[in-house]
């Protein structure tokens, strides 16, 4: 190794990629605004649902059950309608996603004593929503049966309402919240965000500078020359391992001061945690260009290794833990899980190497096993 | 006159087909470009339906300071699928350590007395402590243990009173008779894969036509071409008619290779409708392919201007979060992604069967839509030939 030659190769490449003044501000730009765009937009909060009702009761009681409904802020109420079938295509065109109907005598039969069956229709197209739309819809009924039943009590037996109340629902939960106490999205969002455009920019930048030589035939002039193989690839991947690395420290400020998610961990353990995956993640990209010859073909190549896995098995959306044995498995051999564990952790829980000893590990194993690929299967002397 | 007219006709077609079939030979002389488009119709998709957006063997610890019947009854309730009981500990700090580390999502904290308490009508509190760095996961914990609990004291307060199955009759309360439309069971196995394949056809849309018009920009054959008799029209046409053909073959193989007979898909609506609105979505996305193609004078460039349309473009249409909960503005955004049609028609079409009676509106919007946007890319993409 050389290290004149390896900062010559450097120099060269950082060079080009200055002098292309848009792809230069581009290595900049895409990372920063899909943070601003995606801590801002992207949301898995199910709020706001779009509901409509069939009330064939039309009484006092059906109206301030209704209301439960109604006033919550997980319903958007979009109005009555006065036959089922109506909910049918409300239903099929999505302008509602949920729907309640109240069967006739609802107030006749509770004010008798009897138990009242009321329907309600979920759209099941997005099963994550439906989930949260029935578990809504769920608690908001036992609130009301709550009611109903302490009522009841304390007609029956003739007690106060209050003793009623403790006799009725004679369990309470508290519910803490551990690491993200107001459930703030944004917050677990943000952490994850780092690692989804640390996993898709990085490549992206890598990918396309090494084809590039060989597409327009500048290559020849490396394998010409007296570089070895390992410098030549040390010198290339250092300007995009650079340029990652400064987004890293952008998007951990973006995440601090504009999303004002808390940073609990060690500083500097993130700070290198992340250096290694953005190794991994350009190493991702030299290898993808190792392989293909046309700049298309390596773009493609970039899309299925990277933005696949790091939408579905990185934590973002799809929680790890709740995948079945083989998704869990298949998200073991992409890097971006372990530095979602490890983002969240300096984030929001406060553990540093003490615990993610592992995942750093992992990820340094990864970055290790990439260049040595990329090293066996970069030639100088290619065939034909 | 009308013979040179129809000579014309055919030349300008023969033209149109020629280069059509140019574009499609270079993307077969390319095998890894060949590899990538097959694995993502076929594998990629096939690997999303191991994916669950569910709470699925959720680990429960317990700390249970009161050690009765009555405990464990509640504790017996939290059992799979949702939950999977990871044991108990014996004082609150290692719960605090398991949780910390991940090894389990929630704890239930069940105070001495619990059973005496419920016993005497007294009321009690149980402590549920879950893991929300994941919100999902957290909030659908949250959500279902207190069903769970809720459901225990109600049962409690019932048997309190010595209410059994057949008295129940006799206490006013309301039945929750929830039907869920379209997809009975709430199978991710259905949802995602499907939701993969519109963000496959997105990705390949925009990137396929981009690709294929700056490598002409990059290689200088685009001098080539200009000076041929072909016009500009003729040169950019092709590119978009073999890529959305490339496109609609891998949705069909995929659609009758992978989403039916693997993951038993239901297709309820028709076909026919189905493969139009795609093949029109695949021309109006590639309107923002040709666009960043004018934009860039290399493929590094146009590989980052598409990750900067298609991120935003396929996470806020409402496929991956459900478009309802996003602030305001973005929501009037969403309007603008012609990708937010789409799913409204494929979803429809697919699932609830739905015709074009009552998706008409969807059906419009994407047409305008893509009118604007293929104009104006095809325009930006005629003036550099000035």
């Amino acid at each position: 190794m050389n290290l004149s030659r390896i900062v010559a190769v450097a120099y060269k490449e950082w060079r080009e990629i200055l002098r292309d003044r848009l792809f230069f501000s581009l290595a900049f730009v895409v990372p920063a605004s899909l943070m601003l765009v995606f801590g801002y937009g992207l949301s898995l909060d199910v709020e706001h649902i779009p509901f409509a009702v069939v009330d064939h009761d039309r009484s006092a009681m059906s109206r301030d059950y209704l209301h439960r409904f109604i006033d919550s802020r997980y319903f958007d109420y979009k109005g009555h309608a006065s036959r089922e079938a109506e909910l049918d295509s409300l239903l099929a065109d999505s302008k509602v996603r949920f729907a309640i109907v109240i069967p006739p005598n609802f107030q006749k039969n509770l004010l008798a004593g009897r138990p009242v069956a009321v329907q309600s229709l979920i759209d099941g197209v997005f099963p994550f929503r439906t989930t949260a739309s029935k578990g809504y819809v769920i608690a908001i009924n036992a609130a009301f049966n709550g009611e109903l039943l302490a009522n009841y009590i304390s007609q029956r037996f003739g007690i106060s309402p209050e003793q009623a109340m403790a006799l009725a629902q004679p369990v309470s939960v508290q519910l803490r919240y551990l690491y993200n106490q107001e459930v703030k999205n944004v917050w677990s969002m943000v952490a994850a965000l780092m690692m989804f455009v640390l996993m898709i920019t990085p490549p992206f930048l890598t990918a396309l500078g090494i084809v590039r030589e060989k597409e327009s035939g500048s290559i020849y002039n490396i394998y010409a020359s007296t570089i070895t193989r390992g410098e030549f690839l040390i010198g290339k991947l250092a300007p995009y391992v650079g340029i990652s690395v400064i987004n890293v420290l952008i998007l951990w400020i973006m995440a601090s001061w504009l999303f004002g998610a808390p940073f609990k961990g060690d500083p500097l353990f993130f700070f290198f945690a992340s250096v290694i995956y953005v190794i991994c993640t350009t190493g991702i990209g030299l290898l993808v260009s190792l392989i293909v010859s046309t700049q298309v073909a390596a773009m493609m190549l970039t899309v299925v290794i990277t933005i696949v896995p790091s939408v579905l098995y990185s934590g973002l959306l799809v929680p790890i833990a709740s995948m079945d044995p083989r998704a869990q498995f298949e998200a073991h051999l992409f890097p971006a899980m372990y530095y979602t564990d490890i983002a969240l952790g300096s984030f929001l829980k406060g553990i540093g190497l003490e615990q993610l000893w592992g995942r750093v590990l992992a990820l340094a194993i990864y970055a290790v096993a990439l260049w040595i690929l990329s090293y066996l299967l970069f030639h100088k002397r290619p065939r034909s | 006159m009308n013979k040179y007219f129809t000579k014309g006709v055919i030349l300008w077609w023969s033209r149109l087909t020629a280069m059509t079939v140019k574009e499609l030979l270079q993307l077969g002389r390319d095998w890894f470009l060949v590899f990538a488009i097959i694995f993502l119709f076929t594998i990629d998709i096939l690997m999303t339906g191991n994916v669950r957006l569910e709470l699925n063997h959720a680990t429960v610890i317990v700390y249970d300071a009161d050690h009765s019947e009555a405990s464990r009854e509640l504790i017996y309730r939290f059992r799979p699928p949702y939950f999977r009981l990871g044991g108990e500990i014996l004082d609150e700090h290692e719960g605090i350590q398991l949780l910390d580390q991940g090894q389990a999502l929630m704890m239930l904290n069940i105070p001495p007395n619990f059973q005496h308490d419920l016993l005497q009508g007294k009321p009690t509190d149980v402590q549920v402590l879950v893991d929300t760095s994941n919100t999902v996961l957290g909030f659908l914990a949250a959500s279902y243990s207190a069903q769970i609990i809720g459901q225990y004291g109600f049962d409690a307060a019932l048997q309190r009173m010595g209410v059994t199955e057949k008295s129940l009759e006799n206490i006013p309360m309301i039945v929750d008779q929830h039907r869920v439309w379209y997809n009975p069971n709430q199978n991710d196995q259905w949802f995602i894969p499907i939701t993969e394949l519109l963000t496959i056809i997105t990705v390949l849309a925009i990137m396929l036509p981009a690709a294929a018009a700056v490598r002409e920009k990059e290689r200088g054959t685009i001098e080539q071409l200009i000076v041929s008799p072909l016009t500009p029209v003729q040169i950019l046409l092709p590119k978009v008619i073999a890529m959305t053909l490339v496109i609609l073959v891998g949705t069909a193989v995929s659609l009758f290779l992978v989403l039916e007979p693997v993951f038993h898909i239901p297709i309820k609506g028709s076909l026919l409708l189905f493969f139009a609105v795609t093949t029109l979505y695949t021309i109006a996305t590639s309107g923002l392919g040709l666009y960043i193609a004018t934009m860039s004078r290399n493929l590094a460039q146009a590989a980052m201007l598409a990750i900067l349309i298609l991120m935003p473009m396929i996470f806020l249409s409402g496929a991956w979060t459900p478009p309802e909960a996003m602030p305001e503005g973005l929501r009037l955004a969403m309007y603008l992604s012609p990708l937010y049609y789409f799913i409204e028609m494929g979803y429809g079409i697919l699932f609830k069967g739905a015709g074009l009676d009552i998706l008409w509106d969807s059906l419009l919007g994407l047409s305008l839509l893509g009118t604007v946007i293929f104009t104006f890319g095809v325009w930006r993409f005629k003036r550099q030939f000035r």
